[in-house]
Order: structure tokens, then sequence, then C-alpha cells
């Protein structure tokens, strides 16, 4: 277990700086911000200028290398943009986006869990052909569209809820529905098989036989095995709320990791798209790691050990 | 076993979490009820401020907010005359010098006075190389800066410089002392400056708290409290507006206007900018080098429909790249009158056939409804327009004359000098990186109008250089683009074409 | 009355995805206007509205171009991406994942890695990426959206085939020198797929709506041409001066979306291991 953890965290630091490195090659394809940041009636010269003050007419190679020593100094940098250290600006971000990710897996659990494990109960039967359509719909909802219906129902027309903004506990409700509703499908539907499969294997038909209550042959063992591709699921569902919902905190005004990256990639503000995406790529890698610790949990017989024998 | 270490690994999760509900704030009143005076001034902007420092960047979203926070050199009133603030009064000793008289009764928010000496260093600090501000380009026409006594500032050009006190009204003055106390950082995150309001927090990605400065050497500022949110989506930001929790909203569009029409709590506020809407045509390179594509394409756009049926009014015809409450505008021109016969006349007699023209555009940014019934207009016409969407950036990378990339596209312009130099020169001039023709005549004219303080030497270089524009076509101004607001009925205020948004020029009640 | 249900279903939601795959060939024959002829005297005209040109049945858009017509021609762009992006990322999510978890090792991890950097990486920065360097071009949508989304099939492949590869059937096809191609095609895939088709018919949604906010950026079909996606997303801000612009275009992914979900909860049931042997 030692063993297969430091050489996890091994490989997690290469991937890291995998990471880094294209995504480092990427953003200097795509151009610097001196353009964006000068006024139209800028002159050739005004570029050339700031380009040199910003250091972006260097050689590529000295400008990752100089960007690498930084992040071993643990040092994420300044933004260019805003002139502020980025750590500052990402860590003032973190509360809201994790607030949003956990509220918008809580209505996609909440009501995927129950919603899978009762059409996968229910399989062929009235209920399965009437509820999965239901969650479809939220499936089929592009989140801009429900989003500004939402914020047209519940504030402009009842005023129950805010319409934007982070301000009190109403405030992540409706994007967190709107959220949420994305991805409830995803899990009721994923349970929905897993259930269907291992409820036709012959253990549930023997324990049955024995007289064994459903109760307790259902969460011992059909939930348990059927869990695997949920927690894949839900490891990569969670990691993608982390990184930031775009739309949903465009539409909501919501301050979160998701639109400070497309406004970090859109200004090409290098060093914070950069610390984004490594927070990004660290959560996801964990939440695997995660992920892949809880299949030999739940089921022993998939040894972690082996992985790397 | 494993399940001890799994904790290990989820409690900090766990910890996060709980963290994260603490960080919630405690519920604002945002809704406050119908008074006559109002306490707490909302305002929607489309995203929040890069940066609080007046000398760090140059976008609307900043200087919304931090105009209210330091006073300018100089500004502007609602006709685009310049008007005195910092300064009281200006003075030409020659064509390259100007002595400006500093007023002498305006006090920073920390209680020290604002003494020329600040306006010495904010110039210097602005140029100085060490601040990397990209406002540099704006103001390094000024080769030298000295105070000449305890209440004038003399400023030297190198040659004349007909647009510097257009220029000076961008020019924020900030405290020298404070700012080489703290250091440029803590400046940045609290700055200090001599405005009607005062810098209290600034919640990230949230909004921007100010509140009024007692002190103000201009009167008393008429909301206790102004904040500034950032809500990038447009409809969002209407339904704030109807909901109550913000009280004036900026960037509506024409359609989203009507709606506020409708709405007897809230109005719409506009006015024309200086930003010109253009369809620029390259002359050097590829297919539009044909004098007669371009004339095709001049005659084929119908700038009226345009205007009347797609923005609705809120913006204006235009027929020369500078707007009407700008230096340098002639109304004697027309330009081309729509007509599509004569267009498909001049598409065939250029042979261009079924080549394929280009049309740049950043969807991200500018009006696609407008590009699509340009790409419909002239394909009427017979040419086949391919139209090609990239991001901002992108976008202005392919826009430099170096690269050929550019053969048409659709943007939108603003000089920020409400003077024909701020748009005319830096696009069309040869030596500018955007220029797409190359012509001797209208550098010529550019040069001599930027090197005149004569207003009526300079009219007449500029109407030479609308004529060059309007024979050779480079561009095509389509229309001077209006700025709507929405705002709450009781707010009272009237838009500036310069994209400034003054608290002080705001009032609250029904008259 | 159970089985007839049973037998029926599938058929309705075929024949739904049939109507749409029939919509998107003959769409010239099918659509009343022109999708792109914009007439800006009728702009945002409700449903029925009548003009010089004929019925708008379902309205106009914000240029005055009929809505009916644009759907009908969206389709074709809408299921052409979605359709070719699902597959590339299928099979190459599919095949990596398998090949992680049933080799293990250092191939595991090489490819689980690769997996971890690719997710971590925003679509939207490769996009900008793409459209700078290679140009717009709905082949260039497609790989990008193929690049960003096969990883999602890996990691489920990869965490199915390890519960997999242990079973004695597949141990015993190994010892009894079994190809190892046949053991994929026989013990493997077949019980992995169930998850992986239901992923794969969440993604087809997805991929209609990323068409619409990566031609944005410049990748993919441009403007007039049109799409669902992009119907919905610049009808986004008329829906409270224009409901139908985005509820119709809606309604159709809603449509298109549970079919393709539908059929393919059929497709597991039929595929199920388990349910042919019984």
């Amino acid at each position: 277990m030692v063993q297969f953890l430091v050489k996890r965290i091994f490989q997690t630091l290469v991937a890291l700086w995998g990471v880094i490195t294209l995504v480092f090659i990427i953003l200097h394809f795509a151009g610097d911000p001196t353009l964006l940041m000068l006024p139209e009636s800028a002159t050739a010269e005004d570029v050339a200028r700031l380009r040199s003050q910003l250091g972006f007419d260097r050689p590529l190679i000295v400008q990752y290398l100089s960007y690498m020593g930084q992040l071993l100094r643990f040092d994420l940098g300044t933004s260019y943009i805003q002139n502020l250290p980025v750590s500052e600006i990402i860590a003032s971000r973190i509360p809201y986006t994790l607030t949003l990710a956990f509220a918008a897996l809580l209505v996609a659990i909440g009501i995927g869990v129950p919603v899978g494990i009762i059409v996968g109960l229910n399989h062929g039967k009235m209920i399965e052909k009437i509820l999965m359509p239901i969650v479809l719909i939220g499936q089929s909802m592009p989140t801009f569209w429900s989003g500004i219906l939402l914020i047209m129902l519940f504030s402009i027309r009842w005023g129950v809820l805010p319409s934007s903004g982070a301000d009190g506990a109403g405030a992540v409700i409706l994007p967190a529905v709107s959220l949420g509703a994305l991805s409830m499908a995803t899990f009721a539907r994923i349970l929905r098989t897993s259930i269907i499969e291992e409820m036709d294997k012959p253990y549930v038909r023997a324990a049955r036989a024995k007289g064994i209550s459903f109760g307790k042959v259902f969460f011992r063992h059909v939930f348990r095995n059927s869990s695997i591709p949920l927690i894949t699921i839900a490891a990569i569902e969670l990691a993608t709320l982390l990184a930031g919902a775009v739309i949903v905190e465009t539409v909501f005004a919501w301050p979160g990791l998701g639109q400070l990256a497309v406004q970090a990639i859109n200004s090409r503000d290098f060093s914070v798209v950069q610390a984004v995406v490594l927070l990004g790529s660290f959560v996801y890698i964990i939440l695997n790691l995660i992920a892949d610790l809880l299949y030999s949990i739940v089921d022993p017989r998939i040894k972690i050990q082996e992985k790397t024998s | 076993m494993n399940f001890k270490r799994l904790l290990k690994v989820l409690l900090p999760l766990i910890a996060l979490l709980i963290l994260a509900g603490c960080q919630k704030k405690s519920v604002e009143s945002t809704t406050a009820p119908v008074e006559v005076t109002k306490d707490v001034l909302v305002i929607d902007l489309v995203s929040e401020p890069t940066t609080l420092d007046p000398h760090l960047q140059w976008n609307p979203s900043s200087f919304y907010v931090y105009r209210n926070i330091f006073d300018n050199l100089l500004s502007r009133n609602t006709d685009g005359d310049i008007i005195p603030k910092v300064a009281e009064s200006w003075d030409y000793v020659s064509e390259t010098v100007v002595d400006l008289k500093i007023r002498d009764d305006i006090k920073f928010q920390d209680g020290t006075p604002l003494t020329v000496g600040d306006v010495v260093y904010s110039v210097h600090r602005i140029l100085d190389p060490e601040l990397k501000s990209p406002q540099a380009g704006q103001f390094n026409a000024i080769s030298n800066v000295e105070a000449i006594d305890d209440s004038t500032v003399r400023l030297t050009t190198a040659k004349p410089y007909p647009v510097l006190l257009a220029q000076l009204v961008k020019l924020s003055i900030v405290p020298e002392a404070y700012v080489e106390k703290v250091g440029y950082e803590e400046f940045n995150k609290n700055p200090v400056g001599s405005g009607p309001y005062k810098f209290v927090s600034w919640e990230k990605g949230i909004k921007v708290v100010v509140e009024a400065n007692e002190n103000y050497w201009g009167g008393t500022p008429p909301f206790k409290t102004v904040e500034f949110l950032a809500v990038p989506e447009k409809s969002t930001r209407l339904a704030n507006l109807k909901t109550g929790k913000s009280d004036l909203i900026t960037s509506l569009d024409e359609d989203l206007a009507t709606e506020v029409e409708n709405d007897s709590k809230i109005k719409v506020l506009s006015v024309p900018t200086e930003r010109i809407a253009y369809f620029r045509i390259n002359t050097l390179y590829g297919p539009t080098a044909d004098i007669k594509v371009r004339q095709a394409i001049a005659y084929g756009i119908d700038k009226k429909m345009i205007v009347e049926g797609l923005k609705g009014g809120y913006s204006k015809v235009a027929n020369v790249m500078v707007g009407q409450t700008s230096f340098g505008y002639d109304p004697s021109f027309e330009g081309y009158p729509f007509d599509p016969e004569k267009a498909k006349a001049l598409v065939l007699e250029s042979g261009i056939g079924s080549t394929e023209i280009e049309l740049l555009t950043a969807p991200s940014v500018f009006d696609q409804r407008v590009v699509a019934a340009i790409q419909q207009m002239l394909s009427d016409i017979g040419l086949k327009v391919k139209i090609v969407g990239m991001d901002m950036s992108t976008f202005l990378q392919h826009m430099q004359s170096d690269d050929s990339k550019d053969m048409t596209s659709f943007g939108r312009w603003s000089g920020g000098v409400q003077d024909a130099d701020g748009i005319m020169y830096a696009m069309l001039h040869s030596g500018s990186q955007w220029a797409n023709i190359k012509s001797e005549k209208l550098d010529n004219a550019l040069d001599g109008a930027r090197t005149s303080l004569d207003s009526d030497v300079r009219m007449e270089f500029y109407s030479e250089a609308h004529q060059v524009v309007q024979d050779e076509i480079p561009v095509i101004p389509l229309y001077e683009v209006g700025s709507i607001y929405g705002a709450a009925k009781e707010l009272q205020w009237k838009p500036m074409a310069d994209e400034s948004l003054f608290i002080m020029d705001m009032k609250w009640g029904n008259s | 009355m159970k089985k007839a249900s049973k037998n029926i279903l599938p058929y309705l939601f075929a024949f739904i995805i049939l109507f749409f795959l029939i919509a998107a060939i003959f769409a010239p024959l099918i659509a009343p206007f022109d999708p792109v002829k914009q007439d800006l005297m009728h702009r945002l005209k409700a449903p029925g509205t009548v003009t010089d040109a004929g019925v708008h049945i379902l309205g106009t858009d914000e240029l005055g171009r009929d809505l009916l017509s644009r759907i009908i021609y969206g389709t074709r762009i809408s299921l052409l991406v979605a359709f070719l992006s699902v597959i590339v990322s299928t099979v190459t999510g599919t095949w990596l994942g398998m090949l992680a978890g049933y080799y293990k090792g250092w191939v595991a991890v090489l490819i689980m890695r690769i997996v971890d950097i690719v997710l971590s990486i925003p679509p939207i920065l490769l996009a900008i990426l793409t459209v700078a360097v290679v140009g717009p071009g709905l082949g260039n949508l497609v790989f990008v959206l193929g690049f960003t989304r096969w990883p999602r099939y890996a990691r489920v492949a990869y965490a199915q085939t390890l519960t997999v590869a242990d079973k004695p059937y597949v141990q015993a096809a190994q010892f009894t020198s079994v190809s190892t191609p046949l053991i994929f095609r026989r013990h493997i895939i077949p019980n992995i797929a169930a998850p992986l088709i239901v992923v794969m018919t969440l993604e087809f949604g997805l991929m209609i709506l990323f068409e619409a906010s990566l031609s944005f950026l410049g990748l993919g079909v441009q403007p007039p041409t049109p799409s669902w996606g992009a119907i919905l997303s610049t009808g986004r801000n008329y829906l409270s001066i224009a409901w139908w612009i985005t509820s119709f275009p809606g309604f159709c992914l809603f449509f298109l979306v549970l079919s393709v979900n539908m059929i393919g909860d059929f497709l597991r049931d039929y595929l199920d291991p388990h349910s042919i042997r019984r």
C-alpha cells in the first residue's frame, strides 16, 4: 500500500509536469496578451515595448525554464493582467468553486442515485418508463438555457431566489440545480445498468432462494458491486465540477474557477491559466487515486498493488 | 486497514467543504425599498475591473470604477467639450509647451493635499518602464514634464501634438507619497485617490465596493455606497435590474432594450459613442486588392437596414471613420449609396468569380447579427463570403498588417480621444501596425493633422483623408456604436460618448 | 401486456432517430425556406406568422430567418458532429482503457497518466490552439471533441476491465492459449460494454451542445450554417421576448437524446451476455 502510494505520487508529479509543459506550449502558440492589453491606438513600438517589458520577447526555452524554476520554488507567479500574485487570485475563488461543486453533486446524486436504484430494480416496469424520460430532460437541457429559465421563473416571476451573485445560501440553489440536472441522468443510468446486470447474477437468485432478505442482499452485494462504474463516473464528474462550471458560473455570475479560467485564457493571462489548470489536474489526479482505492474497498478482488507489479 | 488511510485523504477534503460553508457571507439587503434618498447604488458591469491602479490597464470595466476613485487631470462634459478638473485652466505657451494651473483645494482621501508634484509624478509613473503600463503609448508624446511653480505644471512635447489635451482627459492623478510609501502592489490592492468615492473592498469575481468621500472638493457624492458587480451574461444583468438587485446595468443589446422599455419600473439610457463599427477591406492582398471588388462591397452594404433593422435606432449610420461628437467629423461625406444593381455589375466586371472572401470577426466581442447580415448582403450581390470567427486575441493578431490573413473584417474601434487621430492614424497610416493600405496622400494628410494645432488646418487635412478613404475604400464606416444602459426609473443620468461613468453626474429622484 | 410494450418502444425510439436522419438527409426537400435567407424587417416573429414569403410555422429568429428550416438543416451538422466525435472518443478511449486494465503494470501507468493529463487540459484552450495553428473545419472540431472526451471512456473501460480480467473464465482462456484479440472480443468487450454504451449515449447529447460553444471560438461550422447548438445558444438571449427560438430546437434535442439513450439501454439488454444465456 505504502509502496503503491509512493509510486503513485511519483507518477502524479510526472503527470503534472506533463500538463504544465503541454499547457505552456499551447499557450505560447496561441499568442501573448500584449495586443489585448494595449489601447486600439497603440503603435508597433508600443507593442514591442510592452512585449519586452513583460518578457515575451525572450526565447521560448528561457521563458519555460524561468517558469519551471519559479514553480519549483512554489511560486505560481504574478498575473500580467491583474498585477497580483496568482496564488491570491486563485485562493479567492476556491471556496466558491467547492460550494457549487458539492451542491451540484448533492443534487445530481441525491436525485440520480435513488432514481437509478428504483428503475434498476423495476426494470421493464411502467415506473422506469416514466422516471427515465424525466431524468433525461435534465440531460438534454443545455445549462445556459435552463439557467436563464430558472432565473426567469424563480427570480423575476416569483422573486424567491436571487438572480445572480454569491451572497447568502440562497444564491447557490439555482446554479446547483442547473448544473446538477445535467449529471443526474448520468448517475441514474449508470447505476440502473449495473444493478440490472448484478441482479441477473446467480448469487442473487441463490441468496433469495435461501430466504435472505432482499434488503440485505441488495445493500450488501448488489449495490456494492454496482458501484464501481458509479465511483468512476462520480470521480470524473466531481473533477469536472471542481475545475469549474464555465457556463453556469457565467450565467449566474458565480465567482468560481471556471469563469476565471476562461477569462484568463481569453486575456492570455498565462500564469493564471497555468495555475488553474495545475490545480484542476491535481484535484483530478487525487480524486482518481481515491477512486482507485475505493475500487479495492468495494470489490476486494481488485488488488491495487497488482497494478504496479 | 485501508479505511484509516482513506480517511486521511478524505479529511482535508471535508475540512475544505466546511470552510467553504463558513465562507458564505450573511445575506445583505440588496433590494432596498424605493425611497427618495438612496444609500446603496448597485451597478452591473460585464466583468470586474482588471486592476484599480489607474495606470495599469486599458478597458472599460476598470475605468468605469477607478474614474470614481481618482480625479483625472482634465475631463469632458456630456457635449464632449474638454473641461477643467484637477487642472483648472491651461495655456499654450508655444506650439509644443502647455502650462496647466493645478487646483489648490484638492485633498487625497488620506488627507494629504494634491500638489503639482503629484501631477508630475503621475506622468513620470505612467511612462516608467518598470510599471509596464499599457497606457504608456498614450502619453509618450510628452517629452518633458516639470513644475514651474507651486501651482503650475509645464508639459513639453517634441512636436506639436494636437490631441495632448484629449489624452490628459485620461490621466488619473495618483498620490506620490502614498504610492511610494506602500509600493505598487499594495497601491493596486488599496488604491487611494482624490475622487468622490473611496475604495472599500473588492471581493474577487463578485464586486467592488466604494463609499462616498465626504470631503470631496467637487461637492457631496449622491450615494453613500456604490457597488460594482461583475455579471457577464446580459440576460442575467437584465434580470438583476428587473428584480431590483441592481440599479444600473451596462452593455445591453437592442433587443433586450425593447424589453426594458416594456417594463414601467426601468428605463433605457443610451448615447452614440465615439466607437465606430467598421468593415475593413484589405487593399494590399488577395481578391480585395482589386478596387472594383471593394467598390462592389461598398455599394452592396445597406447600412441603413443594419442600423434600423438590427440596431433599433440606438446606433447612427456613419459615413466617415470618426463620430459626430469627435473632432474631424465631416458631415459633407455621404458614403456610398446602397445600390445592389451597381454592386452586381462591379462584381461581374472584376472577374472575381467564385473566389472566396474571408470575413474575420471575434464572435464573443462583436455583434454577430451584423456580421451575418453583411454576409447575406454580399452574397446577394454575387460575392462568396466565408465568416471566420476566432477569439479576440487571435483576431487582433490576424489584423496586424504583416499578416495577410485579414481579407475583410468586422469590428468596432475607439480612439479614446474623441478625435479623428485616435482611429484614423492607427488604422490607416502606413506606419501603423494595423494599416491595410499604403497611400502617400493619406499618410501626408494624417501626418499633417497630427502635427498642427490649428483646428481649421487639421479639419482640412481630415477632409482630405476622408476623401482618400472614400475613394480607396480600405474601410467602410458602418455606424456609430450606441452604448445602451438599463436603469431604474429613479436614476437620473446622462451617459457619455467616451464611455465614462461618473457617479457624481447621477441623481436619484423623479425629476 | 408488459411484453408488448417492451417490443413496441424500441421501434418508437428507433423511428424518432430515423425521423431526424431523414430530416437531415432530405433537408433541402423538406425545409419550407432557405435556412440562411434573412428578412430583417420580420425578425423575432412568433410561430405561425405570415409574411410575403409564406407561413413561418415555428416563427423567425433574430435575423428573420425561418426557424423550422434552420432546425431541419441544423440536424445535419448536429447529428454528424455528435456521431463522429462519439465514435472517435469511444474507439480511442475503450481500447486504451481495456489495454490498461488487461495488461496492468507500466502499460496501465502510462495510459492512465496520459488520461490524467488530457483530462486536465481545458477544451477551450485546445480549441483556440487548433484554430490558431490549423484553422477551423469540421474535421478539426471532431478531433478536438474526440481528443478531449476519450479519457472518460478510458476510465470506465479501465475500471470495468479490472473487474473482468481476474474472472476465472478470462484466466482460463489465458492458460489455454486463446489468442489475446479473441479474449478481448469474446470475454472482455461483452462484459464491459454496458456502462460504456451508457456513457456513449449520454455523451451524444453533450456533443451537440459542445459543438455550439466551440463554433463560437471559430472551430467547426461557421454562421450562417445552422446547427441546433448554435440556434440554442444564440437564442438564449431572446428567451424572454422570443421563447420559440430556444424551445423548438430544445424539444428536438430532448427527443433525440431520449431516443438515443433508450436505444442504448435496449442495445445493452441485447448485448448483455447474461440475458442471452438465459
